[in-house]
């Protein structure tokens, strides 16, 4: 067996839902699980991208943007119903194993990372952000905002960018000045180093002034809200302010039908929240489960599993007191969705947002998947919505 | 029976011994994910070929500003410490390094750990992997203490910190059998410097993959390869110290010591499918509040069987 055909063996696709398609992205996944095939969990980590569904302007952007992260061979393809998934994944394949194909595409491309569009703003001084880190700069693009098309800058630039502060909380002013004195040092790569954040900066219970960074999570990011895009501000790994939006499908498109609400979906949210969790081995179960309702079937080990996970006590200590709302916290949302009790009831934007603030970014993670949002409920709510 | 040390010669001969160990470790991994998954077991097994094939094609990746040079100290550090690791531990009757020290030359190669996954963590410059990063020494002063007392227990039972002492002290009776805590502590600290199973938050989804969020092609492979290479060494070093090293009847010590690394390693890699992941600040509570006492109570138990029987 040639290395090519072994390497395809193990191929990893970085799936990414447009707000509507949840059912053409878990017939994606079923069918790389029946591959043998298993879901990538950052661009670097990817040999395919696949695009569930038809992502308007902005998403396309920052799809695009994830493109050009992965390291290649790559192939990219888009879907839009479940029906297809088996076929572009064929034509996906074929085109990862076109040895020559893929040298030209290798050929055609930057020796250097690309800096990241938010560069490209329309102030032109994305790139000098102080932050200096990660996502806007091109390095973690999963991540990146591609708002530039409609003037809507990535979070990353917010403290510099003084024609936008919704929502940043007034950080700008100062953000300026910092920059003017950073445009005196050496800064790699024309980033400037890391440091006080100015106006941005909370006090430190330890007293030490840790770093402010903007760090946009989604739209593209494994087991996240489809679209869903939070603005988020660090200090260290903690959470400090939040700003949540969803970016749109195309305006055309006409989305699969909802899974959100059903059994199906319920699972859907089981399995998230326990890849996140940590317990690949219970979360793949449930995607099976998952897979099985939405195949028209009753499938059998769902009892089995749904003792297994409610019993974990490890799984309950680490997620009891998460995102507590008044009907009650992430584990308990989580044995609702498992005995199927308890009301759906829509989370706001500006909830989600309100309730990640103060938590690290890992446990921010959790809660976020223990809401179950429904991104493709909200395709009418103004872009920018929450605060 | 007594150690000899063998010529450097042999130093490949071990590192590729680890290596297929830890190759069959992540087979086993594989096939265990498969059977979850529903798939044939036969792709599961070929994981870790397949997934080699799939990152020695890939293109290696960099980020904006990265800082590549402790970057790739980081990727390589995980392997150099599972090789260093196992540079001390007597395989049956002969051992590359008869180390005075070598509980604390492990101890200090786990440390070295420490140091690895927060360099791969920083050098990207990406949050995601720096998040990891703090994550792995968040979770690190966790579980270094215990471990550091639990790794004293052998030690003072032998009267001697040089494995083949430790070894030949347990041809009555192994250590795991008065001294489960220690055992139980070296066991989970392990989990914790592989970054493996509950202890491996800071690989985990909830930061996109962490410190290896941004490695691809050669890099990756040096990290995950490493992470099974330190559970390799770890379990292989766990026999040794608890679980009486190449003792036991009719077969050659040689082969006793594979078995049992092989049977601590199985548990330790099948510990990933029951458990899930711990929280780095919860886990701090219980290290320090019940796992230290434990394990300090554990050695002065031994201390006084030790000073009793002299």
């Amino acid at each position: 067996m040639d290395l090519t055909r072994l390497a395809a063996r193990r191929t990893a696709v970085l799936a990414v839902e447009v707000p509507g398609w949840s059912r053409t992205r878990c017939a994606l996944e079923q069918d790389v699980r029946a591959r043998g095939w298993r879901l990538a969990g950052s661009p670097a980590d990817a040999d395919l991208l696949v695009v569930c569904g038809r992502p308007g302007a902005r998403l396309t952007a920052a799809v695009d943007h994830v493109w050009s992260q992965l390291p290649g061979p790559r192939a990219r393809a888009e879907v839009t119903t479940a029906d297809d998934v088996p076929a572009v994944l064929d034509g996906a394949a074929a085109e990862l194993a076109d040895g020559a194909a893929q040298r030209r595409d290798a050929a055609g491309r930057p020796a250097d990372p690309e800096p990241g569009t938010t560069a490209a703003g329309d102030d032109g001084m994305g790139d000098m952000d102080m932050d200096g880190d990660s996502g806007h700069s091109g390095d973690m693009d999963m991540d990146d905002d591609p708002g530039d098309a409609d003037g809507d800058h990535a979070s990353g630039d917010g403290d510099m960018d003084m024609d936008d502060d919704s929502g940043e909380g007034g950080g700008d002013d100062s953000g300026d000045g910092d920059m003017d004195m950073d445009m005196d040092m050496p800064m790699p790569a024309g980033i400037g180093l890391a440091g006080a954040g100015g106006d941005d900066q909370l006090p430190d219970p330890d007293g030490l002034d840790m770093d402010v960074l903007h760090v946009p999570l989604g739209p593209v990011l494994p087991h996240w809200p489809a679209g869903l895009l939070l603005h988020t501000t660090l200090q260290g790994d903690l959470v400090v302010a939040a700003r949540a939006e969803v970016l749109l499908p195309a305006d055309d498109a006409p989305p699969d039908p909802p899974v959100h609400g059903t059994p199906a979906g319920r699972w859907d949210a089981v399995a998230t929240l326990l890849v996140l969790a940590g317990w690949d081995d219970a979360a793949v179960r449930a995607a099976r489960v998952r897979d099985g309702l939405l195949a028209g079937g009753q499938p059998p080990e769902a009892e089995r599993l749904t003792r297994r996970i409610t019993r974990s006590r490890l799984l309950r200590w680490s997620l009891r007191g998460l995102g507590r709302l008044p009907e009650g916290d992430a584990h308990d949302r989580l044995r609702h969705w498992l005995t199927g009790t308890g009301q759906r009831r829509s989370t706001e934007l500006s909830a989600v947002a309100e309730l990640v603030t103060g938590l690290d970014l890992a446990t921010a993670r959790l809660v976020v998947a223990s809401l179950d949002l429904d991104t493709a409920d909200r395709v009418t709510v103004p872009v920018g919505a929450g605060s | 029976m007594t150690v000899t040390e063998v010529s450097v010669g042999w130093v490949p001969v071990a590192a590729a011994l680890l290596l297929l160990v830890a190759a069959a470790a992540a087979s086993l991994d594989g096939a265990l994910a498969a059977r979850s998954a529903g798939q044939p077991l036969g792709g599961g097994l070929l994981a870790p070929v397949a997934e080699t094939a799939r990152l020695f094609g890939q293109r290696r990746r960099t980020t904006v500003a990265a800082d590549l040079p402790l970057q790739r100290i980081g990727g390589a550090g995980l392997l150099t410490a599972a090789l260093l690791m196992i540079a001390v531990v007597p395989f049956g009757r002969w051992t590359v390094a008869d180390l005075t020290v070598g509980v604390v030359w492990f101890n200090a190669m786990d440390v070295l750990v420490w140091a690895a996954v927060w360099l791969a963590g920083w050098g990207p410059n990406s949050a995601h992997a720096l998040v990891g990063g703090y994550r792995c020494l968040a979770q690190a002063l966790s579980y270094e203490l215990p471990l550091m007392f639990a790794l004293t227990a052998p030690a003072v039972a032998a009267g001697s910190l040089r494995l083949g002492d430790v070894v030949a002290a347990q041809s009555g009776l192994w250590f795991v059998v008065w001294m489960p805590v220690a055992f139980a502590v070296f066991c989970v600290a392990v989990a914790g410097f592989s970054v493996w199973g509950p202890l491996s938050a800071p690989t985990g989804a909830t930061t996109a993959g962490g410190v290896l969020v941004e490695a691809s092609g050669v890099d990756r492979w040096l990290l995950s390869t490493g992470r099974y290479a330190l559970l390799t060494a770890g379990a292989a070093f766990g026999a040794t110290a608890f679980l009486g090293g190449g003792h036991g009847p009719l077969l050659p010590a040689w082969l006793w010591l594979l078995v049992k690394t092989a049977g601590l390693l199985a548990a330790l890699v099948a510990l990933r499918r029951v458990l899930p992941v711990i929280r780095p600040e919860q886990f701090a509570a219980p290290a320090w509040l019940v796992a230290l006492p434990l394990v300090l109570l554990q050695v002065l138990v031994v201390s006084v069987v030790v000073v009793v029987q002299a």
